[in-house]
């Protein structure tokens, strides 16, 4: 993809441009492919919607496809508002987002109709929410300027979940904020990532200065993100929250690794994640259920175990080809069309959707990391590498654990599942991750930082 | 920075990759096992969403269907309390039994689901299981249970060429239609009908055994078929007593003949100038004290270990006593196996699985064989049988115009009178069909148990000869 897009570049780099606002031939040609890839996108989730209504609910009013197919088409919106701006964000994340929350509606409507619109509404507003995030002129250097407030703002958010919060599915992570169910994690995800972001800016310079280490004199710089890290770990382990626990800590290593190439740190890292976990699955009953069951889901196989055998079934039915959509029994499962969903993905499309499903994934991982390498000032690359870290790991650990590979914790996959803030979140943060990539200059810029990065 | 990014992208793409192999082998490469596991709660609603498929004898008879009544669906049985044994029962009560449990995914069409029936499917026409096309032949069955009479035993009757199964019979049986209705009475009955004697059912051999001692001295060069031995009323080992059958008295003779007139004396000279390491080895290569990988389980029974052997114990197991356990289906694949030149094919029941339109779907010649002994053995115990049926303790065996190759078999037991063995197989020269019979407490195997066999022996070669002569 990228040579072809050198190619295109280099064609047309000298004639004039005629359209008024900065835009070489180059941007033209991802617009357009963008274009290409997003009515597919669009395309396959009608299709899908109408397929499912057909096979299950034909003699029902066709409203939810339609409201369905108008929040699909939402996405060409987003992407008439990149063209009009000229903009050069990348062409491959929207479609690809756009291809995942359409498969999304397609499993939802299938595995819990009545919650297709509410799906179609929050992605509505989440698309809104990435549009106005797009029309902020500037880049995101004024978010450092908040990166403590950032963090007080997510432990706060996480302290009033515990206390407040409502739990469902053995977890207490829903605030209700006027009958509606709102997951403050998924912002707090953000609101960590932009901390992390802030905080190590400033500090990268001397935590990577050669010569002696001073270790108290880096506990010192390190420590507001320790304790703050800590302390959302807490929250989250007394919420029972382990998913998001497992991926605020992964995102926080990650960022601090690409930050600091301090190979030292990642080692005392997983050193403590490892004796942290060993700790949790000695101390709480939840954590040991859960490893228990994915050691050996046999043991209790109508309890504890009941949902990941459920999801493997479901799996293995599906074989290659899956049964077709609406001609399995995916509704077996428990939370099916939430924590489940890849599984039952798995049944109706087979290994031909789950292996497209992960590709997208895969692709969306790549271009996300692209756009971070690419990305202009340390604050804004750092930022770009948390966002994608945040989503990469978030759609790993809730595929491999729907799917038995790791333990199963209960996260959204990223515009794939049927919620709310997650959809906001996500779609937050691929705004600004389209706005990182868009304020990468031209073609040199690119080549520059790619050999600069083969060099170093 | 830049380069530490890429580093951290290509970490978190690699878990992906991970991800897309552990999905191909849980989809593709274990998927079918996995789904047909019978805890997947889809097997159950496919059961009554589909109509199970038939199962049909060799000739494609019909053994067993389904009928709906009132929207439930209900097995039926042809014939059901002659192959309930083999077949099993498919009650919603009390689960799943025999061919029906092994081969339940087949009946209910799961694996290899033709897209196109899906597609059907997915349009209302009901699913159709495929269905079991067995090695039982009908006529050869029904003929081993008249051969059973009302007695308690079991009748295995094979292919030795193949190691298809060609009859299968236990008595007493059970109706296989009654389960739901009958169980507890079946399940406290003294007579245990729902057990299988034929795979399960483990007997002292008794004379049954001494093709084996005689291929162990054979194989290890001890004796030949001519060296004489000393076949006294009796003999004592180690202060046991060892009797001949009746206490006959025949002198000196080869071994050839003392099989023949099956010498218990004969055989325990035999047997400790062999030694128990020839003879269990022999016993173990002949298949027994193991389970024989049939298609439903089917019982190992017990070889005693030689090291712990005494001479007494090795003088016990030389004529087939002591510490020996055999089932019925063991006893026909050791003749069977003496039959196919020294070769003993593994035993099966199913020949073809078939799509409800009557596309064969799988199909299944042979499942392979193993060298037990060399084929010159093979032949000289073929021989030594043939004579036992043309003037030793087997004649009742006798069929006109076939020559029968067999070993009797009296067994002692503390259960009562002795049980009655008799395994076969015929033609002699060629062989075709190969019949293990076992009598409970029936008495004398040549009186009792040899007739019952030549029965199925002819019933089989009649049954072949019509299937050669079809088209």
């Amino acid at each position: 993809m990228r040579i072809l897009c050198a190619g295109h570049e280099r064609m047309s780099e000298y004639p004039a441009n005629p359209y008024g606002f900065p835009v070489d031939r180059g941007v033209l040609h991802r617009r357009i492919r963008e274009r290409g890839l997003l009515a597919g996108a669009v395309g396959l989730g009608v299709v899908g919607l109408a397929t499912v209504h057909l096979s299950l609910y034909g003699a029902e009013p066709w409203d939810p496809v339609v409201i369905g197919g108008i929040a699909l088409a939402a996405f060409l919106v987003v992407h008439g508002a990149l063209c009009a701006s000229g903009s050069e964000a990348d062409e491959i994340m929207l479609p690809i987002a756009a291809a995942l929350s359409a498969i999304g509606f397609v499993m939802i409507y299938r595995l819990r109709p009545e919650y297709l619109v509410r799906q179609a509404a929050w992605t509505a507003l989440g698309l809104t929410a990435l549009l106005i995030i797009l029309a902020i002129p500037h880049d995101l250097r004024w978010v450092r300027r908040y990166a403590y407030l950032c963090a007080a703002i997510g432990l706060a958010l996480l302290a009033i979940t515990v206390i407040a919060g409502v739990e469902r599915n053995g977890a207490r992570q829903w605030l209700l904020l006027g009958g509606v169910a709102v997951e403050p994690g998924e912002i707090v995800k953000l609101l960590l990532v932009a901390f992390f972001a802030g905080v190590l800016t400033e500090q990268r310079g001397t935590l990577m200065l050669p010569g002696r280490r001073r270790w108290r004199a880096e506990l010192g710089r390190l420590g507001p993100m320790l304790l703050c890290c800590l302390g959302a770990l807490l929250l989250l382990v007394f919420q029972h929250d382990l998913g998001l626990a497992m991926l605020y800590y992964g995102i926080f290593m990650v960022m601090l690794y690409i930050a600091t190439g301090r190979m030292d740190y990642v080692a005392i890292g997983l050193a403590a994640f490892v004796s942290g976990a060993a700790l949790c699955y000695l101390w709480f009953g939840h954590v040991r259920v859960r490893v228990d069951v994915w050691v050996d889901p046999w043991a209790d196989a109508s309890g504890g175990g009941y949902q990941i055998l459920q999801g493997l079934y479901a799996l293995a039915t599906g074989g290659i080809l899956g049964t077709g959509l609406g001609a399995g029994h995916p509704t077996l499962m428990p939370a099916s069309y939430t924590d489940m969903i890849f599984p039952a993905i798995g049944e109706e499309l087979g290994a031909v959707g789950t292996f497209c499903v992960t590709a997208l994934y895969l692709i969306l991982v790549g271009r996300m990391f692209r756009t971070a390498m690419l990305a202009r000032g340390a604050f804004e690359a750092l930022m770009a590498a948390g966002l994608a870290t945040a989503l990469g790991l978030q759609a790993f650990v809730i595929l491999g654990g729907s799917t038995r590979l790791i333990p199963l914790t209960g996260i959204p996959a990223p515009f794939l599942t049927y919620g709310g803030s997650a959809a906001v979140a996500n779609f937050i943060a691929l705004a600004l991750l389209l706005g990182v990539s868009a304020r990468t200059a031209g073609r040199r810029h690119q080549v520059e930082a790619l050999r600069g990065a083969a060099d170093r | 920075m830049a380069r530490r990014t890429g580093k951290a992208g290509r970490l978190l793409a690699g878990l992906f990759v991970v991800l897309l192999a552990y999905l191909a082998g849980v989809q593709v490469v274990w998927g079918p096992q996995l789904a047909n596991t019978p805890q997947n709660p889809r097997l159950a609603i496919a059961a009554e969403q589909t109509r199970w498929g038939r199962i049909l004898d060799r000739h494609l008879a019909v053994l067993a269907d389904s009928a709906v009544r009132g929207g439930l669906q209900a097995r039926r049985y042809v014939d059901g309390p002659l192959y309930a044994n083999l077949l099993g029962y498919r009650s919603s009560r009390y689960g799943l039994d025999g061919l029906e449990a092994r081969y339940d995914p087949e009946l209910l069409g799961l694996p290899a689901a033709d897209p196109w029936e899906t597609l059907l499917e997915a349009f209302g026409r009901p699913r159709r299981g495929n269905d079991l096309v067995l090695t039982i032949d009908a006529v050869v069955q029904q003929a081993a249970a008249q051969a059973l009479g009302s007695g308690r035993g079991a009748v295995v009757a094979l292919d030795p060429r193949s190691g298809a199964v060609l009859a299968l019979v236990s008595r007493p049986t059970f109706d296989p239609a009654s389960v739901d209705t009958r169980w507890l009475a079946l399940a406290r009955d003294p007579a245990s009908p729902l057990f299988d004697r034929a795979t399960s059912g483990q007997y002292p051999p008794g004379s049954s055994f001494k093709p084996i001692v005689l291929a162990a001295a054979l194989a290890s060069g001890r004796a030949t078929r001519q060296t004489m031995v000393d076949c006294a009323s009796s003999i004592s080992v180690d202060g046991a007593s060892i009797t001949n059958f009746e206490h006959e008295e025949y002198g000196r003779m080869s071994v050839a003949r003392a099989f023949a007139m099956s010498c218990n004396v004969a055989f325990v000279h035999l047997g400790l100038a062999t030694g128990a390491d020839s003879i269990i080895r022999m016993a173990r290569a002949f298949g027994l004290g193991r389970a024989p990988g049939f298609d439903v389980p089917a019982a190992a029974g017990h070889l005693p270990d030689p090291r712990t052997l005494n001479r007494r114990g090795l003088a016990q197991i030389s004529f087939g006593q002591g510490n020996l356990l055999v089932t019925p289906l063991q006893m026909a694949i050791v003749a069977a196996a003496i039959a196919n030149h020294g070769v003993a094919m593994r035993p099966f029941a199913l020949l073809q699985v078939r799509a409800p339109d009557g596309r064969v779907l799988a199909a299944y010649a042979q499942h392979g064989g193993r060298d037990v002994v060399p084929p010159e053995v093979a032949s000289a115990i073929a021989s030594d049988m043939a004579d036992v049926v043309r003037f030793g303790t087997g004649t009742a065996a006798q069929l006109p115009g076939v020559a029968v190759a067999g070993k009797t078999g009296t067994a002692e037991n503390p259960h009562g009178p002795a049980d009655a063995w008799f395994i076969s197989f015929a033609p002699a020269d060629h062989p075709t069909v190969a019949v293990a019979v076992l009598l409970e407490n029936a008495g004398v195997g040549g009186q009792v148990a040899a007739p019952a066999a030549r029965q199925v022996l002819a019933a089989a070669l009649r049954a072949q000869a019509a299937e050669a002569g079809r088209p």
